[in-house]
Order: structure tokens, then sequence, then C-alpha cells
């Protein structure tokens, strides 16, 4: 046999694992299996359902609240224009009849006579 | 200090755009940098709406305005105090008077007197005998103030901003809508 047979019979021959390895192996799939998911690690962060229920719930009110007050901030805001438009408008209007009311009483005054 | 109070609007609109009949100049903001105080109120019909479902039936002004506003499709208001005499001009109003002709506007009172150098001037869009337009020029010697006002108004609610608001009685005009013989 040439040295090349030796080579290659050397380097395919069987080698045996370490004592142990299958249980290893197998150990180690088992401890991946049992690892839990991002749902449970969710459950775990967050804690059992009703209270998850309750947060979810305190964040709607939250939203909802929030809403409500800047919904009613712009309706107050809105309000207080209208009634200065109209104050402006009502102030203006006396002012000409007050204009008027005073051209009026001017008129009627009685002119001197001239002598 | 100079003190500007500037009330903006809540509506989406533009300055100058809107359901308003009559457009006001590009020179009246020059007079804002000039002025005091400046007021500037636009609502459009959108916000009139919604203000009109917060004003309360329980209080005598924000019951008369509740009726007011309920015909209204604008309100537009530039009011400008300054500091001292002459920072504006008769022109400055004068774009705003071209809008304001005949057949359209009608002009229904204009006072004007030269001791305490007030200008006022009231002019309405009537449309089938019904007022459907207001606009109030006035001017004083260190206040200018433009009201207009869009939509169905009837005198009797004019006759209700006196009383109400602060201000005294006011005899606006025939009773009933038709202001023909006005």
């Amino acid at each position: 046999m040439s040295s090349f047979d030796d080579e290659l019979r050397g380097a395919l021959r069987r080698v045996e694992p370490p004592p142990g390895f299958a249980e290893r192996v197998l150990a180690r799939v088992a401890a991946e299996r049992a690892r839990p998911g991002w749902r449970a690690h969710l459950r775990r962060v967050f804690g059992p359902a009703p209270l998850r229920l309750a947060a979810v719930a305190a964040l709607a009110l939250v939203i909802v609240a929030g809403v409500g007050y800047e919904r009613h901030a712009r309706g107050e805001e809105a309000k207080r224009q209208v009634l200065l438009a109209l104050r402006i408008t009502a102030r203006q209007l006396q002012a000409a009849e007050r204009g008027v009311q005073r051209l009026n009483a001017r008129q009627r005054e009685p002119k001197e006579t001239i002598r | 200090m100079k003190r500007i109070i500037t009330v903006l609007t809540l509506a989406t609109v533009s300055l100058w755009a809107g359901p308003q009949d009559i457009k006001f100049p590009a020179s009246l903001e020059k007079l804002a940098d000039k002025a005091e105080e400046v007021t500037d109120i636009t609502l459009d019909a959108n916000t009139l709406g919604f203000a009109s479902s917060f004003l309360s039936d329980k209080t005598k002004d924000e019951k008369a305005a509740k009726d007011l506003v309920k015909g209204l499709k604008g309100i537009y208001i530039r009011s400008y105090e300054f500091e001292e005499e002459g920072a504006y001009s008769m022109a400055d109003l004068g774009e705003i008077r071209s809008q304001l002709k005949p057949p359209e506007w009608v002009s229904i009172v204009s006072v004007r007197s030269k001791k305490d150098g007030e200008n006022t001037q009231i002019y309405l869009k009537k449309q089938e005998g019904k007022i459907v337009g207001l606009t109030i020029l006035a001017a004083e010697p260190t206040e200018l103030t433009i009201v207009h006002i869009v939509g169905s108004i009837k005198p009797e609610d004019l006759a209700k901003l006196g009383g109400n608001f602060g201000i005294p009685n006011i005899s606006m005009g025939p009773a009933g809508d038709n202001w023909d013989d006005f």
C-alpha cells in the first residue's frame, strides 16, 4: 500500500465523541425548547391579565380625557373670541348711534336769530 | 413696552381667504406693526358653530351671542390702537370702502365728528330685503376698527347687542326683517 492510502485512511478514521457528548446535546435542545417566547416575556414584564387590562383601560382613559380636554379648551377659546367679537361690534354700533343722536340733537337746537 | 394682543383664529383658513365678502388689504398688516394694541379675530362658519356649542343659555350675554351667531357664516375683526394720532390715514380704509359699493352694499350710517375726530360708517348688505352682511368702519384719532360680519342678521339680534356685553341699549332701525325702507 502506498503512503497516500495510509494518510487517507488515517484522515477518515472514525473518532469517538467524548464521553457524555450526546447527553449534553440533548440537554441543550430541551433547554432551548423550554425557554419562554416573547408573549411569555411580555407577560412577565406587564404582569397577569387583569393587571394588563387595567393598564390598557387606564391608558385609554388618559387618551380620551386628553382629547376631551383639548376639545374643551379649543371650544372655550372659540367662545371667548365670539364674545369679544360681539362686544367690539356692539361697542361700535353704540358709538355710531351716539353720534347720530348727537347730530339729531344739534339739528333740533333753535338757531340764533340775527338782529 | 409695546403691548400686542393678538387673538388668533382656530380656523384653518388663511388670513385673507375665506367666505368673507370683502377682502382686508395687505396695508392693514403694516398698521399692525405700528399699533400699540392689535385685535385680530377671524371666525369662520365652522368655528362659530363649534363656539356656539360652548355658549350657554344660562347667562344673558351668552344666550344673546348664541342667538346671533346662529345664522352667521363669519365674523372678521381688525382693531388697532395707536399710541399717537396720525398713525393711519383714511386711505388705509379706501381699499375696503371701494368694495362696499351699491347695489350690494348700502351705507346706512355715516357719522363724522370734526370735534372728536371720529368717523364711523355702517354698511349693510341686503338680499331680498334681508340683511346678509354688516360692515363697520370706525376711525378715531388713535383707534381704527373694522368689523365685517357675513351671514343672516336680524335687526332685532343687532339690537340685542345693546343691553348685553356691558353695552347700553341700541335702537337699530325697524323691527322685523324688512329693511327696504330703511
